[in-house]
């Protein structure tokens, strides 16, 4: 039996301040910003790089052992809540992605926002950012993940309405904050469950516990002692399931998740770079590695949940990333569908494999993204009053493959990433998760097959979008001519700097499979060798099969065919998307001409299976009309209420008026007037002349001697 | 000599002196009125004294009266002369600032 307090007993490593360094600069960052205005970008430019190091040097600290650092924050009666670290390898390589994202990002920044007059809010916001994310990775207090989990939210909140003067910045600010809020109902739902059942939030102490606990009759128990004395705490073992789900909520909301994905694709109202860092590269792989962090205390219920969310997100972004005409739009799908792969790993136990994809992701992602940014910031510069355009927009593309080069560099080795072709580090990532799906759905068999034929198919989807977008982008006439009519614009397009231009190419050379490794195998790169994926602690009848026990002949045996088959699949979207959008095809040249994509399919593809307007009409109107309703209430009923209250109080004041007038002033006057009037009668004596009083005096003295006397 | 003899002429001279008080107009008069009954009063004392057979406690007594007397006929004598320049008379009738 293990006792409360020492599981959540303090621990001391003499690096903590080192751990704070590394929350702590992004702040510093972050004030800093605020105060000087002027050098905002220089100076969080410089910090974020000198977190860069700390981030690195605690790499090396504490690369073979794993440190645990934990302190009592305050206590209640007999609770006790703690702050603690937990500086593992995968906090470790999650604090060098990111905060080697956010240094690139801030370089490409500087010149992205140049000439914003609220460069320094933006800068701020980003140091902000980094800090709350610094503190979801470090963090291994459920309390402080989820402090700092609606931190970056609000982060996120603040840097997609950063040109709030946009009507559709701001409401996608509020839509993203909103559908956030409804995921991290599901998060306190989840620490509310596993907090009444261990009495901590310490998430190595749940971990403990929940070794320990035991199914019996289908309770879930769990016994601890306390004080000395024997605590046994009894929930109905759904709750083991309801937990894990519940926490999974925070993360469907945060990684965008089916059916909170809508936000995202609205985020990219925010600056280029900001969807780079947040949207694509790490706020929303936070989930994931969420997910990471609760992995061993999940059941084989809640795994399924994540997988079949995961897969069904993968597969409708994906099939959403078809047909749109916005760059950012596409990437912004695209991103909701690498992530539903990395929550589709984690349902199915390849908590490395999923981990893996989201490093390989955040670069080639945010390669893409920056990418993009380029090229938007550059055709933003032709815009002029006399040629209005949507520089975002794919149909005002084409043919930028010889204007910007190194774009066409950092694009394609990014894309090639993406769509998952052999060499590049997303097919070591994607490879890994489908061979572990590919494995789950034959232990599991039945309907868990469907997760893997979706997994599947949208590798096909993927490298179509995926080459749609470069074909478009890269290929072809520069379409903006044609459309404005000024021959002259192409030549004043011109490639980004350096300060845009290095940070893409640094991702994309991070994008090519050499940086993980010299292979074709994922199980070969340093992050597979370095991560191995943990054995679930729940009860053994919730638990699921875990991957680590299948026999390593069963991976060996799928391994060539998956391979094969994703490799396969990958070629032939590279061939479909060429087929129709080559330079010159039908749906090419059609494509310049369309206002919507004509079909079924292709609308449903382009408004995203109409989950947004089924929201609007059904969820949204729902609530508008409660909300009429709830007002109707309110303004009739309960201020009628208060309404007769306030009359009842008027008339009663009235009643209370009119006796304080005639009952308690008449009493106070009556005194007042026998006072004056006695005084009135008496004031003759007063005659002021010394001899009367002098008379009257004496009388009255003889009067008292003779009463004396007598 | 008797004793009640001699109480006979103190009273009278006080009533003599109270007279004076009550109906003389003028402050001066009224301050003389005063000075006898101040008399009147020491020789009661004075004729108390002599028949009393251990000390003289009523001449001392006495003595100091006088001397209170002088001290303060000389003190209303002075706010007299004040009154008079305030109110320009010694009508003791028209010197009524206190009536209510």
């Amino acid at each position: 039996m293990m006792d409360l307090l020492e599981a959540i007993s303090p621990q001391i490593s003499p690096y903590t301040l080192w751990v704070l360094v590394l929350i702590c600069l992004p702040l510093v960052s972050f004030i800093s910003a605020l105060v000087f205005k002027k050098n905002a970008p220089t100076l969080t430019t410089f910090i974020t790089g000198l977190n860069l190091f700390v981030a690195i040097y605690l790499s090396f600290l504490f690369w073979n052992e794993p440190v645990l650092i934990r302190g009592n924050w305050f206590q209640i009666g007999e609770t006790h809540l703690t702050y603690s670290f937990y500086i593992d390898r995968i906090a470790l390589i999650m604090g060098v992605v990111v905060n080697f994202v956010a240094l690139l990002v801030h370089v490409f920044s500087t010149e992205y926002m140049r000439i914003d007059n609220r460069k320094n809010a933006y800068f701020a916001y980003l140091g902000l950012f980094l800090f709350s994310m610094m503190g979801i990775i470090l963090f291994n207090d459920l309390l402080f993940i989820f402090i700092f989990w609606e931190l970056v939210g609000f982060c996120s909140y603040l840097l997609i309405g950063f040109w709030f003067e946009k009507k559709s910045a701001s409401i996608a600010a509020n839509k993203a904050f909103i559908l956030n809020r409804i995921g991290d109902l599901g998060f306190i739902t989840g620490l509310m469950i596993l907090f009444t059942q261990f009495n901590t939030l310490d998430l190595s102490a749940i971990k403990s516990f929940m070794a320990l606990s035991e199914i019996e009759d289908g309770n879930w128990v769990v016994t601890f002692s306390q004080n000395g004395s024997e605590t046994i705490n009894r929930l109905d073992g759904r709750w083991l399931s309801a937990a894990g789900i519940a926490l999974f909520c925070g993360a469907v909301g945060k990684s965008a998740q089916f059916p909170l994905q809508i936000w995202l694709p609205d985020a990219m109202e925010g600056p280029t770079p900001v969807s780079a860092l947040i949207h694509a590269a790490t706020m929303v792989a936070a989930g994931v590695f969420f997910l990471g962090r609760i992995f061993v205390i999940l059941d084989a219920q809640a795994l399924e949940v994540v997988a079949i969310v995961g897969a069904v997100t993968a597969f409708m972004a994906a099939i959403a990333a078809l047909s749109q005409f916005d760059i950012k739009k596409v990437l912004a799908y695209s991103t909701i569908s690498q992530l539903g792969y990395m929550v589709l790993a984690m349902g199915v136990g390849a908590y490395s494999a999923g981990l893996f994809h989201l490093i390989t992701h955040a670069f080639f992602k945010a390669g893409l993204f920056l990418s993009a940014g380029i090229i938007i910031h550059q055709l933003h510069h032709l815009e002029s009053e006399k040629h209005k355009f949507d520089p975002q927009d794919m149909r005002v593309m084409g043919g930028l493959r010889k204007k910007m080069p190194w774009t066409f560099f950092a694009f394609t080795l990014c894309a090639l990433a993406l769509a998952g072709l052999p060499g590049f580090s997303g097919f070591l990532s994607k490879d890994a998760i489908l061979l572990n799906l590919a494995v789950w759905s034959d232990i599991k068999g039945g309907g868990f097959y469907i997760p893997e034929v979706l997994a599947f198919m949208t590798v096909v989807l993927t490298a179509f979008y995926t080459f749609r977008m470069m074909f478009l982008v890269f290929y072809g006439e520069f379409r903006l001519e044609g459309i404005t009519g000024d021959l002259n614009l192409g030549k004043k397009l011109k490639e980004g700097n350096l300060w845009l231009t290095i940070p893409a190419v640094i991702f994309a050379i991070l994008s090519i499979s050499f940086v993980f490794g010299t292979t074709l195998n994922a199980e070969d790169t340093w992050v597979l060798k370095s991560i191995s994926t943990p054995i679930y602690i729940v009860p053994i009848a919730y638990a699921a099969q875990s991957l680590v026990d299948v026999p390593h002949e069963t991976f060996e045996a799928l391994h060539a065919t998956v391979n094969t088959v994703s490799i396969l699949l990958a070629l032939a979207g590279l061939v479909i998307a060429y087929m129709s959008y080559k330079p010159g095809a039908k749906l090419e040249r059609q494509f310049i001409e369309r206002r919507e994509p004509i079909g079924v399919l292709g609308q449903v593809s382009f408004y995203h299976w109409y989950q947004n307007s089924l929201y609007e009409k059904i969820i949204l109107r729902g609530i508008l009309s409660l909300s009429k309703r709830v007002a109707w209430f309110d303004q009739h009923v309960i201020d009628g209420i208060v309404n007769g209250i306030s009359k009842l109080t008027v008339v009663l004041a009235y009643l209370v008026k009119w006796f304080d007038l005639y009952v308690i002033d008449g009493m106070v006057n009556l005194t007042a007037s026998t006072v004056g009037k006695v005084g009135q009668m008496t004031r003759n004596m007063q005659s002021g002349n010394v001899q009367t009083q002098i008379l009257i005096t004496f009388v009255f003295i003889i009067t008292l001697i003779l009463l004396l006397v007598l | 000599m008797q004793l009640n003899l001699i109480l006979l002429l103190g009273a009278l001279l006080f009533s003599a002196g109270l007279f004076v008080v009550l109906t003389k107009k003028n402050a001066i008069m009224v301050l003389i009125g005063i000075e006898l009954m101040l008399n009147a009063a020491n020789l009661n004392l004075v004729a108390f004294s002599r028949f009393d057979p251990q000390a003289l406690q009523g001449q001392i007594f006495s003595l100091f009266v006088i001397t209170l007397a002088a001290a303060e006929a000389a003190i209303a004598l002075a706010i007299v002369v004040k009154v008079y320049r305030y109110f320009n008379t010694t009508d003791l009738d028209q010197i009524n600032e206190l009536k209510g």
